[in-house]
């Protein structure tokens, strides 16, 4: 039985490539046993030995089917306490976010959300956590010696290698207070494009003004071989889908080139582009926050200033 | 119909206009400017307009001490009915925020919804919710954007999830969290506070509870070993001109 216990995300396509990561980061640490959720799950534990889970507990129960937090909760509580790890892992996704921190109520254990790094100091674990803005980097330590359940971002470390690990027959049991909330219905959308390996984005936000307005964004991103992308208040809007939604609740993308065209620059949509290289912001408000961290500021009506790049790349 | 709502508010760092590093020489954190958290604003408003149209009663709790800005008051003149501080002593991380709170939830009584916000993804963690939810035994909705439905037993969300959004029911009581943002004229913009209710209310006195009221051993989880500031990104920005088309020129030349 491992230290360390790793909650593997999946949906119909399969494991999640944060949850393979998770488990990389386990075997780097000392080794991970993974714990699959849901119904069908058996099916995946291939996947997960592959790549470098011990113990694989495939827990089936058709209420773990639909995602809900709260049953997942009471099932991963269960596990944690028969097998005492001293450490979960949880993929930092809306799905993993809200299940640690919750698991973690109910245990009364240590949690700590979106964290990009992990250390060993003399045999203890410190979780790494950028804060404030990109300003600061926090290093938090959990106290005592109940388990910590913590929540790690994409880039956490590269998918490893199988180690020779067994599945290992798990079964819970979820009582009437496990049982409650359900998800009626989702909308959303399937993922067509792959905005996460663009090199240039052309981000439209609620300046665009309309769904017409878009074609010339559309245009300009013809013109330099770009993705489209937006911000929450237009896909709310209904001008683009919600796959191109850039941000704390849509893609973190790492583009050479971003174009901002009527983007406020609101933190939750910042957090998404810090990691591109040129940034371009083109607002008819001089004070816009997004001129913060523009290496080219256009104080413009983007229906002006649009067109006219579209122009003079022709 | 719901009969009791808590809000849990508080105020934050406010971060939108800090430039330059948030680490002073000394290695903590600089005094930065602080502001009632916007997400627990819309919470309120959100309780409060199922006050208005409900009747229910509106309860605040907080949990920090009373500093120049003084959220639970600000609560008050905009209509809650009752505010709660609980007053902690020591280090105080979300597991030891989660037990306190959870003990002033309950002894606030029997409710049907627990509202709070979701933290932005900086600095704050969005941890309080399910830790509260977890120590409560109620469900929870997190990423809320508004409530379809509420009736005796049961509220319904929209939330907002990668890819797109999700319908989601829970029965009562449930802890939800707000990540409501906020449309041109949107229904949803919290309210101002209203005079009549700030002179009614300005010395109101507002009930503290201690962890010993409460009863509850606030042991923190999680310690903050060290703060390392990051080098900041150092962007030079160029204006360009959008009416000199050589400048235009220029900088296509340089981006592509
Ligand atoms: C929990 C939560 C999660 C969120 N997740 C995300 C997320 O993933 N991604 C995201 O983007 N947002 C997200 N948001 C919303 C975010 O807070 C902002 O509200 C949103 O990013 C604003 O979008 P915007 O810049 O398009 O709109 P606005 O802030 O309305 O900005 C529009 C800008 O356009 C400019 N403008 C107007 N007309 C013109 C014109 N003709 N020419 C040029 N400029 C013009 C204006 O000056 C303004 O600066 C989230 C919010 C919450 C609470
Ligand atoms: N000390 C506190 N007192 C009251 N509410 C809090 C406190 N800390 C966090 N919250 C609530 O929890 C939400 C999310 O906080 P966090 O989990 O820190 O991001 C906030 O929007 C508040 O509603």
């Amino acid at each position: 039985m491992a230290k360390i216990l790793v909650y593997i995300e999946h949906d119909e396509s399969g494991v999640s490539d944060l949850s393979l990561q998770a488990l990389a980061l386990a075997t780097r640490l000392g080794g991970g046993d993974a714990l699959l959720l849901g119904e069908n799950v058996s099916a995946m534990a291939a996947t997960v030995l592959a790549h470098g889970a011990q113990d694989v507990l495939a827990v089936e129960h058709p209420a773990l089917a639909g995602h809900v937090a709260l049953p997942a909760a009471h099932a991963l509580k269960a596990v944690v306490m028969e097998r005492a790890p001293r450490l979960v892992l949880v993929p930092s996704s809306t799905v993993g976010n809200d299940l640690a921190p919750l698991a973690a109520g109910l245990l009364e254990a240590a949690c700590i959300v979106d964290c990009d790094g992990v250390e060993v100091d003399e045999g203890a674990w410190r979780f790494l956590r950028t804060e404030f803005d990109a300003r600061v980097r926090a290093v938090y330590e959990a106290v005592g010696e109940g388990p910590a359940l913590v929540t790690v971002k994409d880039g956490i470390a590269e998918a490893a290698p199988a180690v020779g690990g067994q599945v290992v027959a798990t079964r819970v049991e979820l009582g009437p207070e496990a049982l409650r909330g359900a998800v009626q219905r989702r909308e959303v959308v399937k993922k067509t494009v792959n905005l996460k390996d663009a090199k240039v984005i052309i981000g439209g936000g609620a300046g665009v003004g309309n769904r017409e307005n878009f074609a010339l964004l559309e245009r300009l991103a013809e013109k330099l071989g770009g993705e489209l992308g937006a911000t929450r208040a237009s896909v709310d809007a209904g001008w683009i889908s919600a796959e191109r939604q850039i941000g704390q609740t849509g893609v973190t993308v790492r583009p050479d080139l971003y174009i901002a065209c009527g983007i406020s620059g609101a933190v939750q949509h910042l957090v998404g582009i810090r990691e591109a290289k040129t940034v371009v912001a083109i607002n008819s408000d001089a004070s816009a926050p997004i001129f913060r961290v523009s290496h080219y500021r256009i104080v413009g009506d983007l229906t002006v200033v649009v067109p006219k790049l579209v122009e003079l790349l022709a | 119909m719901a009969k009791h709502i808590i809000v849990v508010v508080r105020e934050v760092w406010d971060t939108r206009d800090i430039i330059g590093d948030a680490l002073g020489a000394d290695g903590a954190l600089r005094a930065l400017p602080r502001r009632f958290e916007p997400e627990d604003l819309n919470s309120l408003e959100q309780a409060l307009q199922i006050k208005d149209r409900d009747g229910c009663k509106v309860s605040v709790v907080s949990l920090a001490p009373a500093g120049d800005l003084d959220v639970l008051r600000e609560c008050l003149y905009r209509g809650a009915d009752e505010a709660v501080r609980v007053v902690a002593q020591g280090a105080v991380d979300s597991a030891a925020t989660a037990a306190l709170l959870a003990a002033a939830i309950r002894r606030l009584g029997e409710h049907d919804l627990v509202l709070l916000g979701v933290g932005v993804p900086d600095g704050e963690n969005s941890l309080l919710a399910g830790e509260l939810a977890g120590r409560l035994g109620h469900g929870q909705i997190t990423y809320v954007d508004s409530i379809t439905e509420l009736s005796g037993d049961q509220v319904a969300c929209r939330r907002e999830i990668e890819m797109g959004s999700e319908f989601i029911s829970a029965p009562l009581p449930a802890v939800l969290a707000l990540g409501v943002y906020l449309l041109k004229d949107d229904p949803r913009t919290p309210r101002a506070a209203k005079a009549m209710l700030k002179l009614k209310l300005k010395k109101a006195p507002i009930a503290e509870w201690t962890a010993t009221d409460l009863g509850v051993d606030p042991a923190p989880r999680v310690r903050v070993a060290a703060l390392r500031a990051l080098p900041q990104r150092q962007v030079e920005t160029r204006d360009v001109d959008p009416g000199n088309e050589a400048a235009l020129k220029a900088m296509l030349q340089d981006i592509r």
